[in-house]
């Protein structure tokens, strides 16, 4: 099969590597570059639990070929707060318990901090639209919408 | 001294594995990578019933880069369950494994898939449970195979017959009976996480990990399976993208140990979207017919129903199904008589297995749809009629069946046996009071607007949680912290949070003192699976006796190197204090005798011999129904639980929530289809089996009942499955309010109410 080297811009670091041309960017970060935070719920773009940052726009990473990113900055859950140092994003779907197994918060993550990042006191109904890409199936859709209100407010205090 | 109260119970402590959740770190089954694994792939069967005459594997051992191939030729012939062998000469539905194989990546697998050449002699097939049930109908189990399965498609030859007292006396008592069939599809409970398995061989040592709801089940049943010893067999349990009651199976853990063992490299198999909605589990389809005696008054005398269940080419959980799906007609109204009859029935649709409060909705469905209809025909109001007939505290009439020396069943035929809590009148009275139900009038119509605003409510009765023999191990660590260790798997529900906050409201010692081992055969005791919402009542019993059993240890060690009865010392803050300002702390006590470490185990059978435990709550909901498009949408929705205690709110609150949402796709939108002409599965993706979204999910308001239950621990009941049994009749009973149409069958899509409107208009 086809291979390249590329070079992906992922959280900030340059990473060269070969990728095969059928790869995903999904499957290029998971299996390639380590960065398992980003999930593979349905590899057909229904889900979010994929949704990375593009030059801070949410994207499934399922939906688009490694090959197809070019100079792009490449934003995933890895790039957030650690365990020790939360982002405030993070902090409030802590605080609010915004995720339940745990398996679409990655991808819930990012695209509300793309919301965020663009609209730093959105409403409910703003809210729900940036999130209706993403399924819960635990549908903790309460509490993420609360912990989203919150992360708006514990930004807007830093 | 009593123990003191650290104030870890009632308290909302964070979810305890949310920060590595959210931050990318938290490992599932598919993170796992191993050095050299490679990856496996299943094929599938195209046809919904067929003999495999042969499998020709050698293209595909061919290829390059394969290093493993499974037939049903060369597999083992062990069971993973008793109809359902590794991998079997016959396939049940469209979908069944076949055959699998293992390469160095993915796509290598999934290209040497389609060079295995199966040789098919398709069979005569049957996808209705009411056709399977005739003569002559195609057997989807040969009765001489040892699969234990009785000539026929009806599980066991027969239909599970429960009855207390006699429902035929009670009808004569009646001076109204209403009768109704209603109908519910299969739906997907569709977790995020498609099911994996990783397994790697040492020696003879196998490891597997696997999304996992029972490492110790699973760990037996792949014993017994692949014929090895189970000491040699350890099941890893990584965090799980949730289960709602799946991924109890472990045939796909042991094609992967098989291919492990034969490529003599570690192989990951993680299986696609489509494979997990068509060969995963999923709710059964139901048909219940409820018959209902009333006086004129409004007095039951009679409840009886029968339910048919489809539970599709294996058996899976169907038992436990079939049997819950009657406990509401049998169980939530005062009534001294009531059966159930159940037909477990296999045909060639893809498997059943068990979701989320079993066969619970289904049943309470049909039984509190008709309720609805009763009550209106009486001219009595829904919620004076149940609060009328509902049953109370004292329980059911009729006599105890139940040795007394003996716990009672949580799913009880029998009368005579009072609840140990029953909270239910107070769930009908909250609940109503919070959706405004008395004060709940017929909205004017606009004239000029198509939507319709309407009001319905149900009730529901569950299991309350005692469980299988529960064991927990604790520890008093060097440093003073204390390790709680326990087989029971967190399914993303939370229990391991709850478990230790009994533990250290128990022990005296700070939430965060308390360390949590799990998910690891090797690590840590028996367990039973996280199942029927008995992981917080009986790991906690557990729990909570293993604490008690270390605080009097740690406690007695003090006293002796104090030189004072144990009777005088208490732990507080994690030291162990007397009522004279003499304090040893908890390190100090670990430190005493390095020989003899503070270490118990506590085993405990959870359950009543006095009581029936169990759990109650009422939904009421408020939608408004499109006359124009039919789409219905839930404005507004109230859960009052008795779930006893609550242990930590703000995920009590968020698994009502969560259940309530995930069943507005029950009611409203999911289904499973097949094609009747071939048994293909038509919708095995996300956006034809439509879950709900954050755009869908209405504002739901959660209320608690006061009780505190005398078996559970620190008062708690079950509440994981008991918020998706209410939801579908309180919407069915909604919509008729709103535009005065019953509707017997789920899911209720648009389409479904233009029909419903136009059959009105015509009649």
């Amino acid at each position: 099969m086809h291979r390249s080297r590329i070079t992906l811009h992922v959280n900030g670091r340059p990473r060269e590597l070969e990728v095969d041309h059928r790869w995903t960017l999904l499957r290029t970060l998971r299996d390639e570059l380590d960065l398992t935070g980003s999930k593979r719920g349905c590899d057909r773009g229904e889900c979010g639990a994929c949704t990375v940052l593009l030059d801070g726009k949410p994207v499934y990473s399922c939906q688009l070929l490694a090959l197809q990113v070019g100079d792009r900055a490449v934003q995933t859950v890895e790039s957030l707060g650690s365990v020790d140092h939360l982002h405030p994003v993070q902090s409030a779907f802590l605080a609010m318990d915004g995720g339940q197994c745990g398996f679409c918060t990655p991808g819930f993550l990012m695209s509300a901090k793309a919301l965020l990042d663009a609209n730093p006191s959105p409403t409910d109904a703003e809210i729900r639209a940036a999130l209706s890409g993403n399924i819960c199936r635990c549908n903790a859709y309460g509490r993420i919408l609360a912990s989203v209100r919150e992360a708006a407010r514990l930004l807007s205090e830093a | 001294m009593a123990p003191s109260n650290t104030g870890s119970i009632g308290v909302s402590h964070p979810r305890r594995d949310l920060p590595e959740k959210l931050t990318g770190d938290a490992k599932y089954t598919a993170d796992v990578r191993l050095p050299g694994m490679l990856h496996g792939a299943i094929l599938r069967s195209p046809y919904p019933h067929a003999r495999i005459a042969a499998v020709d594997a050698s293209r595909a051992a061919a290829l390059p880069g394969v290093h493993a191939v499974l037939t049903p030729f060369d597999a083992p012939e062990g069971r993973v369950a008793p109809d359902l062998p590794i991998l079997d000469t016959k396939a049940r539905f469209v979908g069944d494994e076949v055959a699998a194989v293992a390469a160095e990546d993915e796509d290598t697998a999934r290209q040497a898939l389609r060079l295995i050449d199966v040789t098919y002699e398709p069979l005569r097939f049957v996808t209705d449970p009411v056709e399977a049930m005739n003569p002559g109908a195609p057997s989807v189990h040969d009765p001489s195979a040892g699969s234990g399965q009785a000539p026929g498609n009806l599980v066991g030859g027969k239909p599970i017959a429960l009855e207390r007292g006699d429902v035929e006396e009670g009808f004569a008592q009646a001076d109204r009976i209403f009768e109704d069939e209603f109908a519910t599809q299969s739906h997907s409970g569709a977790a995020l996480e498609p099911r994996a398995a990783v397994a790697a061989w040492e020696d003879d040592r196998l490891t597997v990990w696997k999304s996992s709801r029972g490492i110790h089940a699973d760990r037996l049943s792949l014993s017994l399976s692949l014929g090895i010893p189970r000491e040699n067999v350890r099941v890893v349990g990584p965090h799980m993208g949730a289960g709602y009651g799946n991924k109890d199976e472990t045939r796909l853990s042991a094609i992967t140990a098989i291919l492990a063992r034969r490529a003599g490299r570690p192989v990951k198999v993680e299986l696609t979207r489509e494979e997990e909605f068509v060969a995963g589990r999923h709710r059964h389809a139901t048909t219940t017919k409820v018959r209902v005696g009333v006086t004129n008054d409004g007095t039951i005398t009679a409840v009886h129903a029968t339910t048919i269940m489809d539970t599709g080419a294996y058996l899976s959980s169907g038992p436990g199904v079939i049997r819950r799906a009657g406990q509401g007609a049998l169980y939530l109204y005062r009534c001294a008589n009531a059966r159930y009859d159940g037909y477990l029935v296999y045909t060639n649709q893809p498997s059943a297995g068990s979701y989320r409060a079993l066969g619970a909705p289904q049943g309470h469905f049909a039984l509190e749809s008709l309720v609805d209809r009763i009550a209106e025909e009486l001219g009595i109001d829904p919620l004076d009629f149940r609060l009328k007939n509902h049953v109370g505290p004292e329980g059911q009439p009729g006599e105890r069946v139940t040795p007394l020396n003996q716990v009672v069943d949580t799913q009880p035929v029998e009368g005579g046996v009072p609840f140990s809590s029953n909270g239910l009148r107070e769930c009908l009275e909250r609940g109503a009071a919070a959706i405004g139900w008395r004060e709940r009038r017929a909205a004017p119509t606009d004239a000029g607007s198509t939507i319709r605003r309407g009001m319905g409510m149900s009730m529901f009765v569950y299991r309350g949680g005692p469980g299988g023999r529960s064991i927990a191990r604790m520890r008093l660590e060097d440093d003073g912290s204390a390790t709680l260790t326990t087989g029971i798997m967190d399914v993303g529900e939370g229990s391991l949070t709850v478990l230790a906050q009994v533990v250290a409201e128990t022990l005296g010692v700070p939430y965060d003192r308390v360390r949590v081992v799990s998910g690891d055969t090797r690590l840590t005791p028996e367990a039973p699976i996280t199942a029927g919402s008995t992981a917080t009542f009986s790991g906690g019993l557990a729990a909570k006796r293993a604490a008690e059993q270390l605080r009097t240890r740690i406690v007695e060690a003090a006293a002796s190197e104090l030189g004072v009865v144990p009777d005088d010392l208490g732990i507080a803050d994690g030291a162990v204090v007397d009522g004279v300002g003499r304090r040893m702390t908890l390190a100090q006590v670990a430190g005493l005798d390095p020989e003899r470490p503070l270490e118990v185990e506590a085993t405990v059978d959870p359950g009543s011999r006095e009581y029936v435990v169990n759990s109650f709550g009422a939904h009421f909901a408020e939608v408004e129904v499109d006359t124009d498009t039919g789409a219905v949408s839930v404005v507004r929705f109230v859960a009052a639980h008795d779930s006893g205690r609550i242990l930590n709110p703000n995920m009590a609150v968020n698994q009502v929530e969560g259940g309530v949402s995930q069943m507005l796709g029950f009611t409203l939108s999911e289904q499973m289809l097949t094609d009747a002409r071939n048994g293909v599965t038509l919708n095995a993706s996300f956006l034809e089996h439509k879950s709900p979204t954050i755009l869908d999910s209405p504002p739901i308001e959660v209320i608690f009942a006061d009780v505190v239950d005398p078996v559970g621990p620190f008062g708690a009941k079950a509440l994981g499955e008991p918020p998706s049994v209410g939801v579908a009749p309180a919407i069915a009973n909604a919509i008729y309010d709103a535009i005065g149409v019953r509707v017997r069958e789920l899911p209720i899509t648009p389409d479904v109410i233009l029909n419903e409107l136009t059959l009105k208009e015509t009649e």
